[in-house]
């Protein structure tokens, strides 16, 4: 005697399972696909939490983004200024651990980019700084994420809403972004 | 008012005689065909800056080299009594450039440098543009191009890759104009005479090619383009290019 459920349900039971199954992978897929495969926050190599860097600690961004200020990228600070701290803060625990790995094999960590901006927009950290344009503004409260996402949408729409809203000179013109 | 509309008056004002004057800045140049020797220097150094792909032997037998900047050759008599001659060739960045009307995406258009400006984003490729432009100055990509390994090295990252479908022209080394605006902006002063070479210029070894800034009357355009042999190729078309040629004598 085979033993089975649906024979026992009727159609609009069944309808309602399917439905409801199907709502709940639906749900965890895209939970799994948002927290593990989005582009726009990535796992990084180290679980590095700018929470409590820039938040609790309150380390301020252009400590480990120095060239901000004077450069077109903001930079990524070199392992070595990661190992200054950490020598002595916060040993011994896991992710610190793959950090001093990477620092005894001397590579680079290899972090993922979660504000990329494609191949013909020229960007200028150092204009949009000077400017006095907060970093929060494109990145979001960096320094309230554990890890970082990406909030803006990065596109010309975007940009160019802050460009017309600031009066930017030359703001609209193409060649001023495209290259 | 919308976007297009904006675009549209924006582009009726730039078209307007005399709006240069209006502005910082209107890039131009001055090429001295006494001193070309023809020796494509300026033609490698823009492949080399701006990304240009080579088509290959076929690519250009059938018409479909990219060139920004080019090297035209003529024989003037016959032999014994021959004399060659040789115009460097460029987008003119005229003032009423025939190629901006026809495009029907603005793709194209004058900016407030005095710049003619090619939008990659915006091209869907009708080629009018090249088809009215008096100077022959603007390649079509027919294919995407790639660079094999380890060639892609050399590419230059303020330069974008243009892709197949879009046309391209002469920028006036628009990254090295932007660089300069940038390092006069945060000192607060304008961009100085000769501080913007674009590479053509700036590989030159007779010094042929001067670029800069024709509003300012002290630059050294301004007053090279007062001198007697000066001329502007198909003047008659009034285009008003950009480009003053000193007449080869």
């Amino acid at each position: 005697m085979s033993i089975s459920v649906l024979p026992a349900l009727d159609a609009s039971k069944k309808a309602v399972g399917i439905f409801v199954v199907g709502l709940i992978a639906f749900v965890i897929g895209y939970w799994v696909n948002r927290n593990y495969f989005s582009d726009a926050t990535p796992v990084q190599p180290i679980e590095f939490s700018h929470r409590i860097h820039a938040g609790e600690n309150q380390i301020p961004c252009m400590y480990c983004h120095l060239y901000a200020r004077s450069s077109r990228v903001a930079g990524v600070p070199s392992v070595h200024k990661c190992i200054n701290c950490h020598k002595v803060i916060a040993t011994g625990r896991a992710e610190i651990n793959k950090l001093f790995n990477y620092w005894n094999e001397k590579k680079p960590i290899p972090w993922i980019k979660v504000h990329d901006l494609p191949d013909f927009v020229y960007f200028s950290h150092k204009r949009h700084v000077r400017g006095g344009v907060q970093c929060q503004t494109c990145h979001g409260p960096v320094e309230e994420m554990n890890r970082v996402t990406r909030l803006a949408s990065l596109q010309m729409g975007w940009c160019l809403e802050c460009h017309r809203a600031k009066k930017v000179e030359n703001g609209r013109d193409c060649w001023t972004c495209h290259k | 008012m919308s976007d297009s509309d904006s675009i549209k008056e924006k582009w009726k004002k730039y078209r307007n005689p005399g709006y240069q004057d209006k502005f910082d800045y209107s890039w131009g140049m001055v090429i001295d065909l006494d001193r070309c020797t023809g020796c494509e220097a300026c033609v490698t150094a823009c492949q080399a800056e701006n990304n240009l792909p080579i088509v290959g032997e076929e690519g250009f037998r059938s018409g479909r080299e990219i060139k920004w900047i080019r090297i035209e050759r003529y024989w003037d008599g016959e032999y014994p009594d021959i004399k060659l001659r040789f115009i460097p060739m460029l987008c003119q960045h005229c003032d009423n450039a025939p190629c901006e009307p026809v495009c029907p995406v603005y793709a194209t258009y004058h900016n407030q440098d005095g710049l003619n400006v090619q939008v990659y984003n915006r091209c869907i490729g009708t080629r009018s543009c090249a088809a009215y432009c008096p100077y022959d100055a603007r390649s079509f990509n027919w294919f995407s191009f790639t660079w094999d390994k380890p060639l892609d090295e050399q590419l230059n990252p303020d330069v974008t890759v243009r892709e197949k479908g879009v046309m391209e022209k002469c920028t006036f080394c628009i990254q090295r104009i932007r660089q300069a605006k940038d390092t006069a902006k945060d000192q607060n002063r304008r961009v100085r005479d000769g501080e913007v070479q674009p590479a053509c210029v700036q590989s030159c070894p007779t010094q042929a090619l001067v670029f800069g800034d024709r509003n300012d009357p002290d630059s050294a355009v301004s007053k090279l383009a007062q001198n007697p042999r000066g001329y502007q190729v198909l003047k008659e078309l009034n285009t008003n290019p950009s480009i003053i040629y000193l007449k080869n004598l």
